[in-house]
């Protein structure tokens, strides 16, 4: 056994050697943080509002469920996974969502998807797309909300969190997303019609890429950190701007640039911090390409020809279903052996 | 230096070896008393055949080998014999190192048989690590060609630099050992391997090389990356070349020498001096003055450790052997043997104890670099959840147990610790399985020892007859018909069955060192009675045929 450990030893070699669990969550965590404030800066400080009661409910479910399952607390809790989900999931929801909303997202995260499979590694389902997917066809009022650009301090924001704002208002408070109005223009019309039409109102399609751009900046900190590994982010916005393309050249008139599909809505997010959750992905390289190839082409056949705008979350869950055939077929040939054991019965040594 | 060829995965943990290769190689003082395993090797344990009270010299045969694969051990000290147990042999010394030596051989000149015998005597095991006697390995011949003679020099655990430090005292009796070595397996070639973090011994050897050598030698530097100096992973580095799952580098042409051995090898043929002392690494943060020691075998690793100034109340804890692979020492009065390479006398600051495990969240960095291309991970579950089949069907045995992926775990889960478990459940389930074997197997031994027994009564019946019948006229006393053919017959057919049984104890022992050979070693003894008899009963035959055909 190896006496010599990754962390604590004092001149280890950083550059390949991994930061304990609790550090990894940690510095994804930080990695959020230029998203998060970005889409402060365009969408109002419901964003952030979203971001810490989620977290909050993360952790008080988290905690629960560990004393239900008298499982220890603190040593578990300090591995941050909790906190991370809720900070992935209130990302994703519209700013300033209802705190009921957030509770709900966060106990179909927390306690159906990742305790009730055992905790932290056993999970099959990204437990942040859990809470998101279930909002998503539960509540889709609520979870189109997105209010175009906006002050720091929206009028109304608090009365939204604690769920007083009359439902007559809310309505008045949405925009579309981008990808939102494109998937709604109708059959009929043309791109260029569309876009003529000035469907969004002012600076939307500009924050969206600001903040794009803003997840962007924390992958690769993630990717230059060695948190995650290439593969997935590659394959899967590999897949994404191929498909785009190809549609596109098409038939530009109807299907969006590559830049549009990749720089508005959850794209980028969804390839650094969503599709790379250790837990629920793929585990062997070429595993992981084949995971995030098939993330990419679910984004765009949904977004093309489904019903939902975005569609990330759907894609990484429908993934995150193949990762057991995944595994199995994607076993490398051990050095010696004459070929991969694909779970079938092996010579006996 | 080549980067065509690499095998999978592999890590760079810190080196740590300034703090032992600063210093030359000297001799450690003569020890007063000194304590042998009879297990310093694969296989069986040696027989002792000295009693308390006999006085011995240096080089004096205590203890002989038992069963094929085994190997003698030689008194280390001169002295007298003060213990002698079922595990070990005590020699008190008389500190006049007094040294008996087999007399010197020419290898250029010496039949290959002679210098086998030579490495038999001499008690030479493979100082790397597994301890597999030499004379074993070099008979490997008999059953494959050998290409090339690789010398691994590689040594990428962190902190050891015996084979550094043997290499820039010694490269040209290295080279001269691997000579022998190649001359005996027919290897055209010779390879030597070593990471580029050893720049002296790299010269060394550089320098040794420019005289004149019969068989090429390539050197060939490669770079530092943990575990290059594992064998398999050296062979497919140095030669494009992988060893078979379950087999053996000579199935691939190959045959790997630890550049100490080499140099044990030429002490034994050049100085009839048989293995009694070895290089062993001395560090760790515990002690003042590290660096690498001519041990004699059987010195306590405590009194070694003082000499190197021990800081007892800075120990934490003594690792035999790298601190990737080696093993923690349970108490210092064990002695240094044959398979001691280093000794980490470990601060708790400097090796800590591994902080507290936490769940696998599949991140796959095991997979990375693990240099097999295994799935650490996968192996990781099924080991937990003891579904052996599974463990198996992911080639568990595969794994050659160099940490790379419990060092970089940032759940810190001990992987090799699960693997070696698992490894040695499947085992004892499979000995289980054998054991009614072994039953088998030992009635056929009792068989064969009396039929052998009989053959040697009659044997001794018909030499007296044959006394009797000195007299011309008595000839027709025996007149049975022998059936000469049938006899010729059943001995190839002994014979072969003995080479087989040592081909088969011989391979199983050098894939698994920790393997039980009982049941081989008795099948192969089987044989051998089988052998004895049928040769007995052939001569027996011979005699008796030509007074039936004479006339």
């Amino acid at each position: 056994m190896s006496m010599m450990h990754a962390s604590g030893v004092k001149d280890a070699v950083k550059a390949t050697s991994m930061p304990p669990t609790a550090s990894l969550m940690r510095w994804v965590i930080a990695a959020t943080l230029p998203g998060i404030a970005t889409m402060s800066y365009f969408f109002g400080l419901g964003v952030i509002s979203n971001v810490l009661l989620a977290a909050a409910f993360g952790i008080a479910l988290e905690a629960a469920v560990l004393r239900l399952r008298q499982r220890p607390i603190r040593v578990t809790m300090n591995d941050s996974s909790a906190l991370l989900t809720g900070v992935l999931l209130g990302a994703s929801l519209p700013p300033a969502s209802p705190w009921w909303l957030i509770g709900v997202g966060m106990i179909a995260a927390i306690v159906v998807a990742k305790q009730l499979y055992g905790g932290l590694g056993h999970n099959p389902f990204n437990p942040a797309m859990v809470g998101y997917a279930l909002l998503l066809v539960s509540f889709p009022t609520y979870m189109t909300l997105w209010a175009p650009p906006q002050a720091l301090l929206p009028n109304d924001l608090w009365a939204q969190i604690v769920g007083t704002l009359p439902t007559a208002q809310l309505d008045s408070l949405s925009g579309a997303t981008p990808l939102d109005a494109f998937k709604h223009k109708g059959e009929a019309v043309l791109a260029s019609e569309f876009w003529a039409a000035n469907p969004l109102p002012n600076g939307t399609l500009s924050a969206w890429r600001w903040v794009a751009l803003a997840w962007l900046a924390g992958g690769v900190v993630l990717l230059a950190k060695r948190i995650i590994s290439w593969h997935i982010p590659v394959a899967m916005l590999g897949s994404v701007l191929l498909l785009a393309t190809l549609f596109y050249l098409s038939d530009p008139s109807h299907f969006a640039s590559p830049l549009f599909h990749l720089l508005t809505g959850a794209t980028l997010f969804g390839a650094f911090f969503i599709a790379t959750d250790p837990v629920s992905a793929a585990t062997s390289q070429r595993g992981k390409l084949l995971y995030g190839a098939g993330i990419g082409a679910l984004v765009m056949i949904i977004r093309t020809f489904g019903g939902y705008p975005d569609a990330v979350a759907f894609a990484v869950l429908l993934m995150n279903l193949c990762v057991p055939l995944l595994d199995l077929y994607s076993v490398p040939r051990p050095t010696g052996q004459q070929k991969a054991s694909l779970g079938k019965p092996g010579e006996q040594p | 230096m080549s980067n065509a060829f690499d095998f999978p995965g592999g890590i760079y943990p810190p080196e740590r070896k300034q703090r032992s290769n600063q210093s030359p190689l000297i001799e450690a003082p003569l020890p007063r008393r000194i304590t042998l395993p009879l297990q310093q090797h694969s296989g069986q344990a040696a027989t002792p055949c000295v009693v308390v009270g006999d006085a011995v010299k240096v080089g004096s045969v205590i203890a002989k080998r038992e069963g094929m694969i085994s190997s003698n051990l030689h008194a280390s000290i001169s002295g007298m014999v003060s213990e002698v147990s079922a595990t070990q042999i005590c020699i008190d010394g008389d500190g006049q190192d007094n040294w008996e030596r087999l007399p010197s051989l020419d290898w250029q000149r010496a039949e290959p048989s002679a210098l086998l015998e030579r490495l038999n005597k001499s008690g030479i095991v493979g100082l790397g690590g597994a301890g597999f006697p030499t004379h074993i390995k070099a008979r490997v011949v008999e059953r494959h060609a050998i290409h090339t003679l690789v010398i691994n020099a590689a040594e990428c655990e962190p902190y050891i630099t015996a084979d550094d430090l043997t290499l820039r005292h010694h490269a040209n009796e290295v080279l001269e050992g691997a000579q022998i070595v190649a001359k005996l397996c027919g290897a055209q070639h010779i390879m030597i391997g070593i990471e580029d973090n050893k720049p002296d011994a790299i010269e060394a050897l550089k320098h040794a090389l420019s005289n004149y050598q019969p068989i090429n030698i390539e050197l060939k530097v490669i770079p530092t990356r943990y575990p290059s100096g594992g064998e398999r992973q050296l062979i497919k580095r140095l030669l494009n070349l992988e060893v078979p799952s379950g087999g053996l580098p000579a199935d691939v042409g190959v045959l790997c020498h630890n550049p100490g051995t080499l140099l044990a090898i030429l002490h034994a043929v050049r100085d009839g001096q048989p293995l009694v002392s070895r290089v062993v690494t001395l560090t760790g943060e515990a002690i003042t003055q590290p660096g690498n020691r001519w041990v004699r075998l059987g010195t306590s690793v405590r009194e070694l450790l003082e000499q190197a100034g021990l800081n007892t109340p800075e120990l934490n804890q003594v690792i035999q052997g790298g601190p990737m692979m080696g093993t923690p020492l349970l108490t210092l009065d064990t002695p240094v043997t044959k398979l001691t390479n280093c000794l980490i006398a470990a601060t708790l600051e400097e090796l800590p104890p591994p902080p507290a495990e936490s769940p696998c969240i599949r991140c796959g960095e095991c997979e990375s670099v693990c240099p097999v291309a295994l799935l650490p991970q996968q192996l990781h579950w099924y080991a937990r959840a003891q579904d052996d089949a599974k463990v198996e069907r992911y080639h568990l045995f595969d794994c050659i147990e160099c940490g790379a992926c419990s060092y970089v775990c940032p759940s810190h889960i001990p992987l090799v610790v699960d693997y070696r478990e698992a490894k040695s459940r499947i085992r004892l389930q499979r000995i289980e399985a054998v054991k009614a074997e072994h039953a088998k197997h030992r009635f056929e031994f009792r068989q064969a020892r009396l039929a052998r027994e009989e053959a040697e009564k009659q044997a001794r019946k018909q030499a007296r007859q044959a006394q009797q019948r000195r007299s011309p006229t008595s000839t027709a006393a025996s007149s049975e018909k022998v059936d000469l053919r049938g006899l010729r017959i059943a001995h190839a057919a002994a014979k072969a069955s003995v080479k087989k049984a040592e081909k088969t104890l011989a391979r199983v022992a050098q894939e698994d060192p920790k393997q039980s050979l009982d049941d081989l070693e008795m099948q192969l003894a089987t044989a051998q009675e089988n052998l004895k008899a049928v040769e007995l009963q052939l001569a027996q035959a011979r005699e008796q045929q030509p007074s039936e055909e004479s006339p």
